[in-house]
């Protein structure tokens, strides 16, 4: 079950077991590079480098990558036509020929920059999915001080993803088989059908778990044991090589700074 | 001496049906005691109020020879003594990775925190799934689950568990494992309480029987004399031990001579097997 989620490639990469906060760093400082580079090279570098590693160093699937990334991707492309074409004034570098539509220089330099910075960001992110399982993040967000409450509404809210998500396709299957989904009224139908199913459902499993926690000697807050790591558990080599790299790429965004295409 | 004593409880659900009458239930300590009903005759219900989770709409229930009375610190002592395996492990398994589930108990108690990892490991390590502290439930087998869902009752050292069909869902693996670790945690001293309807592994373990139906406890004894009442077992639709009935019918079509009691489990009737022949 689950084979093709984000949470089983989070818990099977081949970087599962580097530090934790060395790979949140890693991912936050160099989106927070991405974003303030005034040229698309540094987020395009960033965006192919973070795709490397996912490929080759984390192995996940490129087949899964790829279509991962097809969304925010696709997405990204039209933000990028969009611009070009309603953005900016001055002089026109492609005339459409229609409606009096132009590409302005202005706006295609911002919309790439924005699609070139939303890959860069992007890719760090699913960097950080597809490598550190959940149940590591947890510790980390306890030790930035997010609210308890927060934190415990997402632990249970992770954990009961994956209950319903099995329940849902077992309804899914067994609606299949009586061919519930065989023209689009009837899918409809069956859809909202799962879906009543499922929030009753979750009604009276949320029921159960209460009185499960309760026979634990539950008293309104949960206690978890593990205190966070330090976040020196990192290591100066892997501490040395992450600011050697962020460095890099700020001169890099210091020296592309005026980089434009137009 | 009886660990766990229930005077005349009757317990009616909010929209007024009577989901127990006058149920007397005792439990005798370090004994394994099973409680036979089919589906939907109140075993769950009952075993709510071991721990003071459902309080009964009249009667009383005893722990160790204190009745409990419902107020918030003596409930933690109850459910501290009292632990509860429920039938489905996705219900009980909520945190995130298997060891901070199994935490999560000792933790309420307000355990220090070296003695928590101390039970944390220990309970693991009996339930075999030592390797597996690390990982997210939904990685787990059923079977796997069902074992997480004993240590984290194991990890707040109870003295009596109560569990709510154990093997119902495993294969006969996972399901022999589990009442292996049942039988070992019950030699050692802990009451043991199954709720269950598979009658043929009751007369193997069991100590005690009782039969529910329908709320109300309609025979008790030991397995021997609880499965020679066959007419009680059929009418609260259950059965006897295959073996039983095997030789139930070789007596009545082939005329053999076994006559009753019949034997339940597979030892008593190879020695029954074995003398006949040798006669």
């Amino acid at each position: 079950m689950f084979e093709n989620t984000l949470d089983c490639y989070a818990h099977s990469n081949h970087l599962k077991s580097t530090n934790t906060y060395f790979k949140v760093l890693f991912a936050i400082l160099t989106m927070l590079v991405s974003l303030i580079s005034t040229s698309p090279v540094v987020p395009l570098i960033i965006a192919f480098f973070m795709s490397f590693l996912i490929i080759f160093k984390a192995k996940i699937s490129w087949k899964f990558y790829l279509k991962f990334f097809l969304f925010p991707f696709s997405f990204g492309l039209l933000t990028f036509v969009f611009m070009a074409i309603f953005f900016g004034v001055g002089t026109h570098v492609l005339e459409l020929g229609i409606f009096n539509l132009a590409v302005t220089a202005d706006g295609f330099n911002l919309g790439f920059l924005v699609f070139a910075r939303m890959l860069g960001g992007f890719t760090c992110l699913a960097f950080l999915a597809l490598t550190t399982p959940m149940t590591e993040l947890f510790s980390v967000l306890k030790l930035v001080k997010i609210p308890k409450i927060v934190l415990e509404l997402a632990m249970l809210m992770y954990r009961y993803i994956f209950v319903f998500l099995d329940e849902a396709i077992n309804m899914y299957h067994a609606q299949e088989t009586r061919l519930g989904y065989s023209s689009l009224k009837k899918s409809l139908k069956s859809m909202g059908m799962l879906g009543s199913n499922l929030f009753i459902r979750t009604w009276l499993k949320g029921e159960q778990a209460y009185i499960a926690m309760e026979s634990r000697c539950y008293d309104g807050s949960m206690r978890t044991m593990r205190e966070p790591e330090s976040i020196k558990s990192m290591g100066t080599h892997n501490l040395a090589l992450l600011i050697l790299f962020e460095v890099s790429l700020i001169t890099g965004v210091y020296i592309t700074a005026n980089f434009k295409i137009f | 001496m009886n660990i766990i004593k229930t005077n005349d409880i009757t317990y009616n659900y909010p929209d007024g049906t009577e989901a127990l009458k006058n149920v007397n239930f005792k439990a005798e300590e370090g004994k394994i005691v099973a409680l036979l009903g089919p589906n939907g005759a109140g075993k769950s219900t009952l075993f709510l109020h071991f721990n003071g989770i459902l309080r009964p709409s009249s009667g009383s229930i005893l722990i160790d020879d204190e009745e409990i009375n419902y107020h918030k610190k003596d409930l933690m002592k109850v459910r501290q003594k009292v632990g509860i395996v429920f039938q489905n492990p996705d219900d009980q398994l909520f945190a995130p990775t298997v060891i901070e589930d199994v935490a999560f108990g000792p933790m309420n108690l307000g355990l220090p925190r070296e003695e928590v990892e101390k039970r944390v490991d220990e309970s693991l390590k009996r339930v075999g799934m030592e390797e597996y502290k690390k990982k997210a439930p939904h990685h787990l087998s059923g079977g796997q689950k069902k074992r997480v869902a004993i240590a984290g009752i194991l990890a707040m050292k109870p003295k009596i568990m109560v569990l709510d069909e154990p093997t119902s869902g495993l294969d006969p693996k996972g399901a022999s494992q589990i009442l292996r670790l049942l039988y070992d945690l019950n030699k050692e001293g802990m009451t043991i309480i199954i709720s269950t309807h598979d009658v043929d592994l009751v007369p193997l373990y069991a100590y005690t029987v009782y039969i529910i139906s329908e709320g109300k406890i309609i025979k008790k004894g030991s397995p021997k004399e609880v499965f020679e009442d066959i007419k009680t077992i059929r009418d609260a639709n259950l059965r006897l031990p295959r073996i039983a009935h095997l030789m139930e019918i070789l007596q009545k079509e082939d005329r053999l001579p076994f006559d009753k009691p019949y034997p339940l489990t597979i030892g008593e009737a190879r020695r029954k097997l074995k003398d006949h022949l040798e006669d």
